[in-house]
């Protein structure tokens, strides 16, 4: 069990985690969801050791992770930041060996080289086991990335929006694999998501953070509500069920109202606020697509 | 059915036994060169001793001096290169050279002449700082063009040759200073600190899993594990090892950390474990060939190897660099 406690984290004058506790859940997928800034990756990373942290407690069933060697914790946590280097050329059978680098440090034995096997075997690799990984589409090379990580053969994995660069059919493809990884390998996922909607189709629980702080958790229905989530990402949410989930829309509240769609109880306290409000939300989202864009070119 | 597989292995590992068969004639070629034309495989079979003697005292040291250095940098090519993300770093391109010849001309100043090995100590001690520093300045203007950084580091090996110059006209040292970048086989006095090489070469061998990890990124290498920091500098100190001791010994091979790596990597990949002792074999034919071709042109004379590898590296070098920038492939991760 991974367990946080009162974790804090600034970059300069900013707080980036302001007294941030959580306990992850066992055998389940949580997932972290906030605005651009709120301190969900610095959050993946000061959990798995990746990044420092100013205070606080990252405990793993009762052992303090700083008092761990980082290899002992390389066999019980894996995690994955957003898509790297693309300009390395290595093939993908020799990423995945990666894999196996914490429990034998670079000389396979023949257990570890089934391990390895395995993991291409589950992540459908065999057929481009021998391609460099630069050769391979976004979503291959993301799939090779996953199966190292499955090498790694750890009960934890952390993964920092996996679905980054995906188009829509790789990103359903990818949250099936982890949703597999649950319920076939009894793994326990943590995954910063963008997309409010991928979380809301396939995590067990929600963490929301905002400005630093843990703004909500829970179980997926509770916290897929206009309520809470209008909160957490300063913007109007809309609700509505499909197939036993529920799919949020978001997309320009304003010519949904003219057309008579939007019916929510909470409209009156919405009204009020619009009006100030729209120029604002308008202004950020363009900000925000641009920063999209400027992100993408220099992972290029 | 085994003449089949006999043409399979060649197929895929037709590089390699290039590399090898080519390695062990040219070492045998580059011992039978030489002014004294007497020693060949006749004379040697009927064991004539002062044949026996010109092979071990004089051929055979040079030749496997030659292997060492170009083995040596080569690796410290690869090693940088992977630690730093960037197909361009190299020694001769990050001042690490230049940083050696400072040292090794602060103990002329200090010392006098001075026994190889000091020589060495100091070399190793300024290429270390100098490739330290460099190397935490360029992370942390955080470049993305990948040409931009070999281009500083050759404007940083300028100034650092600058002070170099300005030190040794101070102290009227320039013609030991001009000496000590000049590349040759032929000298005699330094050479048995190539046997240092020896070390670095057997370590990175040892540690190229953690090299190509490290080459993946710092996240990466946490993941897994692996104290990133502690590994990158034990890579910069092999790297200032290998330039120092080959810098003492046979003086400045320019471009043989930036071409060999950059030309075996584009077909073996970057993974250092499969790769690592077939550049070492690579950069020695590559060097043998210069070498050879060095003390032949004037036969019974010969010129200076680093002008032919640089006449010869210089193009492959450009050859790189324009088809890097054409195929957009000059932006790190």
């Amino acid at each position: 069990m991974i367990e946080i406690k009162d974790v804090h984290q600034s970059y300069g004058k900013g707080k980036v985690l302001d007294g941030v506790s959580l306990r992850i859940k066992e055998n389940a997928i949580t997932a972290i969801v906030g605005a651009n800034g709120a301190g969900k990756s610095t959050l993946l990373g000061v959990i798995t050791r990746i990044l420092p942290m100013i205070s606080g407690e990252v405990f793993w069933d009762g052992f303090n992770l700083k008092q761990v060697k980082s290899r002992e914790i390389a066999k019980k946590i894996a995690v994955l930041k957003q898509t790297q280097s693309l300009n390395i050329r290595i093939n993908v059978a020799d990423l995945v060996e990666f894999g196996r680098f914490p429990y034998c440090g670079g000389r396979l034995s023949d257990a570890d080289k089934a391990k390895v096997e395995q993991a291409l075997d589950y992540m459908d690799l065999q057929l481009i086991r021998d391609k460099f990984i630069d050769e391979l589409s976004g979503g291959q090379r993301q799939r090779a990335f996953i199966a190292m990580i499955l090498a790694q053969d750890t009960p934890y994995i952390f993964l920092d929006e996996p679905l980054n660069n995906l188009d829509i059919k790789y990103s359903v493809e990818m949250m099936k694999i982890i949703r597999k990884f649950v319920t076939e390998l009894g793994k326990t996922i943590v995954l910063v998501l963008h997309d409010i909607n991928f979380a809301a189709a396939y995590a067990d629980y929600i963490v929301a953070m905002k400005d630093g702080k843990i703004a909500g958790e829970g179980p997926v229905l509770d916290m897929i509500s206009p309520e809470i989530l209008n909160g957490i990402f300063d913007h109007n949410f809309h609700i509505v069920e499909h197939d036993g989930k529920k799919v949020c829309l978001y997309y320009d509240n304003e010519s949904r109202r003219k057309h008579g769609g939007y019916t929510h109880n909470h409209d009156s306290e919405h009204v009020s606020r619009h009006g100030d409000e729209h120029a604002h939300n308008r202004g950020d989202g363009f900000a925000r697509r641009n920063d999209d864009k400027k992100g993408r070119r220099h992972t290029v | 059915m085994r003449l089949e597989l006999v043409v399979k292995f060649f197929k895929r590992q037709y590089r390699r036994v290039l590399i090898y068969t080519l390695f062990a004639a040219l070492f045998v070629t580059s011992l039978m060169i030489g002014a004294v034309t007497d020693v060949n495989f006749e004379s040697l079979f009927r064991g004539d001793e002062l044949m026996w003697s010109i092979m071990i005292h004089s051929r055979l040291p040079r030749t496997l001096a030659v292997v060492l250095a170009a083995s040596g940098l080569s690796v410290a090519g690869l090693i940088m290169q992977a630690i730093s993300r960037n197909k361009f770093m190299s020694p001769s391109t990050s001042g690490t050279t230049n940083a050696a010849s400072l040292g090794m001309l602060i103990a002329y100043i200090a010392l006098g002449t001075s026994p190889a090995i000091i020589q060495t100590i100091f070399a190793f001690v300024f290429a270390l700082i100098s490739t330290l520093l460099f190397t935490s300045v360029i992370n942390k203007l955080k470049i993305r063009e990948v040409v931009y950084i070999p281009l500083i580091g050759m404007m940083y090996g300028g100034l650092i040759s600058a002070i170099s110059t300005a030190i040794a006209y101070r102290y009227e040292a320039m013609q030991i200073l001009n000496s000590f970048g000049l590349g040759s086989f032929a000298r005699v006095g330094n050479f048995s600190v190539i046997y240092i090489i020896t070390v670095p070469l057997f370590l990175s061998v040892l540690f190229s899993t953690k090299f190509s990890i490290i080459g993946m990124g710092e996240d990466f290498s946490k993941n897994l594990g692996v104290n990133y920091n502690k590994v990158v500098f034990f890579g910069l100190t092999l790297i200032a090892l290998v330039s120092a001791s080959s810098f003492v010994a046979v003086g400045g091979l320019p471009f043989i950390g930036l071409i060999i790596p950059n030309m075996t990597t584009s077909f073996y990949g970057d993974n250092l474990k499969r790769s690592i002792v077939d550049i070492m074999l690579f950069g020695a034919d590559f060097v043998l060939i210069c070498d050879i071709i060095s003390r032949l042109v004037i036969f019974p004379f010969e010129i200076s190897v680093s002008l032919t590898i640089s006449v010869v590296g210089g193009i492959i070098f450009m050859i790189y660099l324009i088809r890097g920038i054409r195929h957009g492939k000059t932006k790190t991760r």
